[in-house]
């Protein structure tokens, strides 16, 4: 089998990706996504399938849909990226599947933004449609930062600053749920500590084991379902009142933080799905 | 007195002085972007020309950071002011000069892009903000201690050295801007706002100002911003004096070489 690990670094994740797949018997190759040229379609014959890890959303969106279009199959499949890619997108999914979130509202102007956020109450978290690592993330207490925060994204442009992305502020207990899905299945799953409301690794927040209660499986799999399977991580709320809210799922996860404290082979559970879905579709 | 209406957008400049250099006895720039009036005073002055205001005045009002340097060199009162360069940097000063506080861009008008920042998460959320909006006017942050003024502020045309009007702008926004629906009403003119008022336009050049003051909780007044190219449609509508008229006289008595600008020091 010879994988392909698209991306532009190899980092940790990807170092253990190559181990985990040549310690199955897989050939994997890097390929350096802003060395390829793509056709239209693109058929990187010598592939049997290629795992998607570019840090940017739409090198990766782009890059599976053109090797899809040629029958190459990517993981994760195009949709799942198209969906995980946009808040506002991830969010519909939820809902249509009955998935519990944080209520969202959704605005296109400040004006409506700031009615929006006045009916929801503060605080609420303002988020742009996408990016990662919690960038330009803002908890909004009151009018004040409101009113400084939309002019500001106002002024910022572009669809995923002048989409007004408003999600209620949930007070969860210092921490969040990172679950990992591969393949329908709940691999593993982190709380992410933090005294600051952004629980982010990538900002110092603390990975503990977090055990996988039935509820925890439960919602960690019906987020995935909705967003179209693959190898996806799940952020989860603790909602006060215990109820669990799946807030993000992010199509490229990293997990350099997860696999000692909660003793999963996490690459190596990604790399038996890689190559199963590059099995299945052998040409 | 003859005069010509010049649209910057169709004008260009030769940087050696040419015929428009002795056209002219003055130029008077009501340009509202500050980048040209700032450029092409630049280059009116070179040629030894006399605008009004001239390019150190308008260098001067148009960057608040250069405003409040002036402002405290000439030893008056200010809000307390910081600038920062870096986000943990603007962190420590916001935390130090405690909430609420200003954050204005060093380079803007009508109250664009302030924040009144009443916490740590609203700073880290802002400064986040302008630092991915870029550009040279967001790496610098500007920020001003919050007065609790009596929703107005008070603001005063400059004229050379008389004080044409003052002004009072209310509002139940804490933005006192007329071009953000703030309401006019007559100030009476006190020696305090006078005095201030005229220090302030000398410690930035002079001309033709509006100084804007901030009365804080304990009646002190404060120099907030001085501007350039005021505006004034909404004192017109409050105050007596033939505005537009102590404007022109000005720049005439300017032009005939009757008044000799102080150099600002």
């Amino acid at each position: 089998m010879r994988i392909g690990i698209l991306c532009s670094r190899v980092r940790v994740e990807e170092k253990w990706l190559f181990q985990s797949l040549q310690e199955r018997g897989a050939q994997p190759e890097w390929v350096q996504d802003e060395a390829v040229v793509f056709g239209l379609p693109t058929v990187l014959e010598q592939y049997d399938g290629i795992l998607i890890r570019s840090l940017s959303h739409s090198r990766a969106l782009y890059a599976s849909q053109l090797l899809t279009a040629g029958g190459i199959p990517t993981v994760n499949a195009p949709d799942v990226i198209a969906t995980c890619g946009d808040k506002l997108i991830t969010s519909l999914a939820l809902v249509r599947h009955g998935v519990p979130t944080p209520p969202v509202r959704v605005a296109f102007s400040p004006e409506a933004a700031l009615a929006a956020i006045e009916e929801l109450g503060y605080p609420v978290v303002l988020k742009p449609l996408n990016g990662s690592w919690g960038r330009l993330q803002a908890k909004i207490n009151d009018r004040d930062a409101a009113e400084a925060i939309l002019e500001h994204k106002q002024t910022l442009g572009g669809y995923t600053h002048s989409i007004f992305y408003i999600q209620e502020y949930i007070p969860k207990p210092g921490r969040d749920i990172r679950s990992f899905v591969v393949g329908g299945e709940t691999v593993a799953a982190i709380y992410r500590t933090s005294s600051h409301w952004i629980t982010n690794t990538a900002r110092g927040a603390q990975a503990s084991n977090c055990p996988i209660t039935p509820e925890i499986d439960h919602i960690s799999r019906a987020a995935a379902e909705a967003v179209g399977g693959g190898v996806v991580a799940v952020d989860i709320l603790e909602a006060p009142d215990g109820r669990l809210l799946v807030s993000e799922v992010n199509h490229t996860p990293e997990f350099r933080n997860s696999v000692a404290p909660t003793g999963v082979d996490i690459p190596g559970r990604i790399a038996d799905y890689v190559l199963e879905v590059a099995m299945k579709s052998e040409r | 007195m003859d005069f010509d209406r010049l649209d910057e957008e169709k004008l260009f400049l030769y940087f050696h002085a040419n015929g428009l250099a002795q056209k002219y006895g003055v130029i008077w720039s009501r340009v509202i972007s500050h980048t040209r009036a700032l450029y092409l005073l630049s280059v009116l002055n070179g040629w030894g020309l006399r605008t009004v205001n001239d390019y150190p005045t308008v260098l001067t009002c148009g960057d608040k950071v250069l405003t409040t340097q002036a402002l405290a060199r000439h030893g008056l009162p200010t809000p307390r002011t910081a600038v920062a360069f870096g986000v943990e940097a603007a962190l420590e000063a916001i935390e130090e000069i405690g909430y609420p506080v200003v954050l204005k861009p060093a380079v803007g008008s009508w109250g664009r892009l302030l924040s009144r920042v009443n916490d740590r998460e609203t700073a880290e959320a802002v400064l986040a903000h302008k630092v991915a909006l870029g550009g040279p006017g967001h790496s610098v942050f500007y920020i001003q201690e919050y007065v609790p003024k009596p929703g107005r502020d008070v603001r005063v045309l400059v004229v050379g050295d008389e004080v044409v009007y003052a002004i009072y702008r209310r509002s139940v926004h804490w933005i006192t801007n007329t071009a953000r629906g703030a309401e006019s009403a007559l100030c009476p003119l006190t020696p305090d706002i006078v005095t201030l008022a005229l220090s302030a336009a000398r410690a930035v050049g002079g001309g033709i100002l509006a100084v804007d003051l901030l009365e804080d909780a304990d009646g002190r007044l404060l120099v907030s911003e001085v501007n350039h190219t005021p505006e004034f449609r909404g004192a017109m509508q409050v105050v007596d004096a033939d505005i537009a008229g102590k404007m022109a006289d000005y720049v005439i008595q300017l032009a005939a070489g009757n008044i000799c600008r102080a150099a600002a020091g």
